[in-house]
């Protein structure tokens, strides 16, 4: 009584011979279909993208990208992502307070079937990991350097400082930066906190502001206030935006 | 902050310390069947001049007594700052023994302001001794601070040597060493054979090594060519590796796994970023009594800036302090996409000829 379906399966791994195990180990699951093989985090985005993979073994320390990024930028593409690490304490710590599953290098295939049956059984009653909560835990409130935004299987990294600024719409984020807008699947609120300490402001309930691109502040009618970047763009201030705003400056 | 004034209980000695000059004072000046007065108006004097007297501390501190050109230079501000506090002397000499009057207990204080300049010379006096007071306690404490230090550093060398030892067996580079082997062992038994007897090796030389303190660069440069050698599994064609080295750079000493961990930084923060991967360079020649080694390698500027970079690097610094002060040094940069770490160490000759070399 094998499924229909065979489960597809993207593997994403730097090293060669971490990549062969992991496909020598399926072999021994005829139910499984291995659709790619990628070398570094930008492929396994796109592979994502392209091929909606049942699942992903997915390495953390990889080139371009690592496996947490990875799994930002896929949001909803894979249903399953069972990641694989030698040794991280941070991105261990991120697991275990998720009840995350994860294999740490080297394992058997013993523990490897074990975690592809609750990977199967996670895709079955259609229960993602926890992708934001996990990333969350991993980065712990520290700053961002960049930002990775997905557009289809391209993958844009913009350099903090490059940020003019963000304005929220819905359930996305409009990234405006080197007189281009971006949008990426993230509230406004969580990019504020990963911007904080990068010299970035939430001026108003719909904006976080770099504060090094403010020109001056003007005054609009009844009360209001507005502020004027250096490319005169005019972004709406709030009460307590102000207040901030005037704190810092 | 005054050393004296910072602690109450060394306050209290000093102002103890005061009293018997205090007394020399009422027993010195003091006039027969006055006994009172002379003490009612000297041991309070002696208490504000003992506070006084602290202030020559920082005159002591500016004019540290071991630079022998400045010393000399001391004298005429320690003339001033005496002429000044032994003038203070007689002010206050004088501001007291008119509130004692005014008090009209009793007490005819104004014998003693007969002759000034006696007030005069014995405050400028007392000043001098102040000042030799200070120089004995900076001395003292100074030699207490030097014994401190050497302690600590002591300390130090053999913490980062216990870390450096501890580094060498990354955990990571253990793990992901074995996830290769045990991935060979199913396709290439004898490549995993191989790879076990090459991370043998390499264990076995950091667990010996790490008690010896001088091997010769050749010998070091064995223990990084097995680490590369291991890596280049895991990595495949993303990780080449380049030599160039003098015969004379080859014979000198340095400190055992000084090398392995700057090679193990251009291949975990370079070559492991780089989807093309790239060459690791290494460089070794004598430049007059130096030796000095370059570890370079491509380098991806957008790399994320990992938790724990540099850690490999901050101890190869530590250890280079302990062993050789100022004269060894780890100079890093990156200039256009390569990264480079220049090791400078004082040249150290093999001794005679027993360069014994395991390959």
């Amino acid at each position: 009584m094998s499924p229909p379906k065979p489960l597809t399966v993207v593997i994403v791994d730097d090293e060669a011979p971490a990549r062969a195990l992991i496909r020598e180990y399926l072999e021994q699951h005829s139910d499984v279909q291995v659709v790619a093989e990628c070398t570094n985090g930008l492929e396994a985005v796109k592979a994502a993208n392209e091929l909606r993979p049942d699942l992903l073994f997915l390495d953390i320390q990889m080139p371009k990208l690592d496996g947490f990024e990875v799994l930002d930028l896929i949001g909803r593409d894979a249903a399953g992502v069972v990641f694989t690490t030698a040794y991280d304490d941070y991105a261990l710590r991120a697991f275990e307070v998720h009840a995350v599953d994860y294999l740490l290098k080297p394992f058997g295939p013993e523990r490897f079937a074990e975690s592809l049956q609750l990977a199967r059984s996670r895709i079955s009653r259609q229960q993602p990991i926890p992708a934001r909560e996990l990333l969350e835990t991993h980065r712990d409130g520290s700053a961002i350097d960049r930002v990775l935004i997905r557009d289809r299987s391209h993958v844009h990294v913009i350099p903090v400082e490059q940020i003019d600024y963000v304005e929220a719409q819905d359930d996305y984020v409009s990234i405006r930066a080197a007189g281009r807008s971006y949008l990426k699947e993230q509230t406004l609120g969580e990019l504020e906190v990963q911007l904080a300490a990068k010299g970035f402001l939430r001026i108003h309930r719909r904006y976080v502001l770099n504060v090094s691109r403010l020109a001056k502040i003007e005054l609009s009618e009844k009360d209001s206030r507005v502020a004027v970047l250096h490319d005169k763009t005019e972004l709406p201030i709030s009460r307590s935006g102000y207040l901030k705003l005037r704190a810092l400056l | 902050m005054h050393p004296i004034l910072a602690d109450a209980k060394q306050l209290g000695l000093y102002l103890l310390g005061c009293l018997p000059i205090g007394i020399v004072l009422i027993i010195g000046l003091g006039r027969q069947g006055a006994w009172l007065t002379a003490a009612v108006f000297f041991l309070p004097l002696m208490l504000i001049y003992a506070f006084i007297g602290l202030s020559s501390f920082y005159l002591c501190r500016a004019f540290p007594i071991n630079k022998e050109e400045r010393t000399w230079r001391a004298v005429p501000a320690f003339v001033c700052a005496a002429a000044t506090v032994g003038g203070l002397c007689v002010a206050l000499a004088f501001g007291w023994a008119r509130l004692l009057v005014s008090l009209n207990i009793g007490l005819q204080p104004e014998v003693y302001l007969a002759q000034p300049w006696l007030l005069f010379v014995v405050g400028a006096l007392l000043f001098w001794l102040a000042i030799a007071f200070h120089y004995v306690l900076i001395a003292s404490s100074a030699s207490q601070d030097a014994e401190r230090r050497s302690l600590e550093a002591g300390l130090l060398a053999r913490e980062a040597e216990l870390k450096a030892l501890r580094a060498q067996l990354d955990p990571h580079f253990l793990f992901n060493s074995l996830n290769s082997i045990s991935s060979l062992t199913g396709r290439d038994p004898s490549a995993a054979r191989k790879m076990c007897l090459q991370l043998a090796d390499f264990l076995r030389d950091t667990l010996r090594l790490g008690a010896a303190q001088r091997i010769s660069l050749q010998e070091e440069l064995t223990i990084v060519e097995r680490y590369l050698s291991i890596e280049q599994v895991r990595l495949g064609a993303r990780l080449n590796v380049f030599k160039e080295t003098s015969p004379q750079a080859l014979s000198a000493k340095v400190p055992a796994l000084i090398l392995q961990p700057l090679a193990e930084n251009a291949v975990l923060h370079g070559i492991a970023h780089l989807l093309e991967g790239g060459t690791v360079t290494i460089r070794a020649q004598k430049e007059h009594s130096m030796l000095v080694v370059w570890v370079s390698n491509p380098c991806d500027p957008d790399r994320p800036r990992h938790k724990r970079g540099g850690f490999g690097l901050s101890l190869v610094r530590q250890r280079l302090q302990s062993q050789f002060g100022l004269a060894g040094q780890l100079e890093t940069g990156e200039e256009r996409g390569e990264f480079t770490a220049k090791l400078s160490l004082p040249f150290e000759p093999p001794e005679g000829m027993s360069a014994n070399v395991s390959a």
